[in-house]
């Protein structure tokens, strides 16, 4: 119970903070942190570290199924800051498995999580196996309606080793996407050239579109599925205000 | 003595939750249930019902869940059925069926 409530505890009080100060307390109370570069506008978070701490950890998860721009976009990151980015890639094996068995296109047919948990999910668990706590560019505005609750910090149980904690950090969950694009500008951060070309939220390229004028961004991902609803919610917040 | 406990979610229509259904049986099938101490049921439509009141103790936000309460030590909250089955009951799990799992329940499109 100690280290849940001083996780809650501590995740109220950052709440209230910038960006940039959740980063600096989670890079000064962790040594072995990782950032999560999606290739997209998260770069804010290596733009925000790399101003605290020069000696970043960073990867990127390369599904092989990402845009040119996206490729093209990681390496001048990395030579922008001069830092190391660790690319990490699914199990060959596992991936000829799927291709042969369903196909290059399997997630047309049916849901994008096959393919995404052989693609990115398990390259990822391997690489959060090495790691303490790791940074994510996650906001609450990219879906409201299963983000709409996403902490800045909380107790990652999913990919923690055994019997050990990871933390996860959302330095960007308060933030909306105006204001990364406003940093972006004031700051000249380097960006996907993919923005420029209609895209918001940056994915695999089969399984991401530009969006229109008044579509969420969310609309650019996965458009052939219905939206799901998450149904195994205990609404905790609801909880606790009526208990406590 | 470990005292495990399960909790699962009834919708207000009286309803299990999809996954709270989905474990139970595979518990079942693999006779796991008799090692549980206890199911203890989180009513949707009342926040005072024993299941919620302990999602609110434990600030846990996703059922099902499992308590685990060693004697004489603090206890300790699975709400990953893999990792509660592997390092609890010392059971074999597949990765398919660990990534399923992580996929169904962690939102990770933003990757």
């Amino acid at each position: 119970m100690g280290n849940i409530t001083n996780i809650v505890d501590i995740d109220s009080e950052l709440a209230l903070q910038t960006p940039q100060e959740i980063l600096r307390y989670a890079l000064e109370n962790h040594n072995n942190i990782a950032i999560s570069f999606s290739g997209a506008e998260d770069v804010v978070l290596i733009d925000m570290a790399y101003k605290i701490r020069k000696d970043l950890q960073v990867f990127s998860l390369d599904t092989g199924r990402l845009h040119t721009e996206t490729y093209r976009f990681i390496e001048q990151v990395r030579k922008h800051y001069n830092i190391n980015i660790d690319v990490v890639y699914p199990e060959a094996s596992r991936v000829e498995k799927l291709v042969k068995e369903k196909g290059l296109f399997s997630f047309y047919d049916g849901d994008h999580k096959e393919c995404c948990g052989i693609r990115k999910i398990a390259p990822l668990r391997k690489q959060l196996l090495t790691v303490d706590a790791w940074i994510t560019g996650q906001r609450r505005d990219q879906s409201p309606g299963t983000r709409a609750a996403v902490p800045v910090m909380q107790d990652d149980k999913a990919f923690a080793r055994p019997d050990e904690k990871l933390t996860k950090f959302n330095p960007l969950a308060n933030w909306t996407s105006k204001q990364v694009w406003d940093y972006i500008r004031e700051n000249n951060v380097p960006y996907n050239e993919l923005h420029d070309k209609g895209f918001i939220s940056i994915g695999c390229e089969p399984c991401t579109r530009p969006t229109g004028p008044g579509q969420h961004e969310r609309e650019g991902r996965w458009w052939w599925e219905e939206a799901t609803l998450k149904e195994c919610g205990l609404h905790a917040v609801n909880i606790q205000k009526q208990t406590l | 003595m470990t005292k495990i406990t399960m909790v699962k979610k009834i919708f207000a229509d009286g309803s299990p939750c999809k996954k709270c259904g989905e474990v139970e049986e595979k518990m079942r099938e693999a006779g796991q249930l008799e090692q549980l101490d206890k199911i203890v049921i989180a009513y949707e439509a009342d926040p005072q019902s024993e299941g919620m009141q302990l999602a609110a103790k434990h600030n846990v936000d996703r059922a099902p869940f499992f308590i685990v309460e060693p004697e004489s030590q603090d206890a300790k909250i699975y709400t990953v059925y893999f990792k509660f089955v592997k390092e609890v009951l010392n059971a074999k799990t597949s990765e398919d069926e660990e990534l399923k799992e992580i996929m169904n329940d962690v939102d990770l499109d933003f990757l």
